[in-house]
């Protein structure tokens, strides 16, 4: 049984580790463009935010130049910055430097 | 199908449909705007980058068939549940190609805010930046008639 239990902290770690090892973060930057109501409306249809959700991360982008919007596997995070960018919304992908 | 009837004066859009059909030809082979793609390699960001034109293309000449032969007799312009996003995505980048190549001389703080003095202004820039805030009106009304189709298609 202890053994056993050991065996889980292990598996569980490693695949911890994994998991952020391959974190990387989509955020969108400001731009003088984009109206407001148009990054939210994008928020709402790329990432499947609510109103609330969309409004506080279209007031960080124009607030703070940038907001995170998505964290998680490089893959989908690369498949968010696409659509981000067919939407013309200036987004980038980072490696997640806080893990 | 919801649909949304717009009547446009024609003396009045003429002159913003010559600054679209001007840059659309350039816009055609170029991003509206630079996108920073460091992490990608070579290869991929040539295909990324073509698929983004392709894509930006389409919805350039969907906005484009709004104004056709039936547009310079009426005046009216249409949106519905098929067009709505197109159009919207592509006022986006006529107006980002309109900051890079005619607006440049406006501060950013002005494009955000709308606050220019168009007396002060030459005539093409004048012109440049009416068509900029015509495509933000479309695009406007658009969302505000239209968005949950966007959204939920």
């Amino acid at each position: 049984m202890a053994e056993s239990r050991s065996n889980t902290r292990t598996e569980t770690r490693a695949s911890a580790e994994v998991q952020l090892e391959d974190a990387w973060r989509v955020v969108v930057l400001n731009d003088p463009v984009n109206l407001m109501s148009y990054v939210v409306m994008v928020f709402k249809k790329v990432l499947g935010f609510d109103e609330t959700k969309a409004r506080k991360h279209m007031l960080e982008v124009h607030e703070l130049g940038r907001s995170v919007v998505w964290v998680g596997l490089r893959e989908t995070a690369e498949a968010h910055v696409f659509t981000l960018q067919q939407w013309h919304l200036t987004a980038v992908l980072e490696s997640d430097e806080t893990r | 199908m919801k649909r949304v009837e717009v009547k446009l004066s024609l003396p009045v859009v003429a002159p913003l449909l010559d600054v679209i059909r001007e840059l659309s030809a350039e816009l055609e082979k170029t991003l509206a705007a630079p996108q920073a793609l460091h992490d990608l390699d070579q290869e991929f960001r040539g295909a990324w980058i073509g698929e983004l034109i392709q894509g930006q293309n389409d919805d350039l000449r969907t906005l484009l068939s709004l104004f056709d032969a039936e547009f310079a007799t009426q005046g009216i312009v249409a949106f519905d549940e098929a067009n709505a996003e197109p159009i919207v995505r592509a006022c986006t980048a006529f107006r980002l190609f309109i900051r890079e190549r005619r607006l440049k001389s406006l501060p950013d703080e002005a494009l955000e805010t709308g606050d220019v003095e168009m007396a002060g202004l030459d005539e093409s820039v004048r012109t440049a930046f009416m068509c900029y805030l015509f495509l933000a009106t479309v695009q406007e009304l658009i969302i505000q008639h239209l968005e949950s189709s966007i959204v939920g298609s």
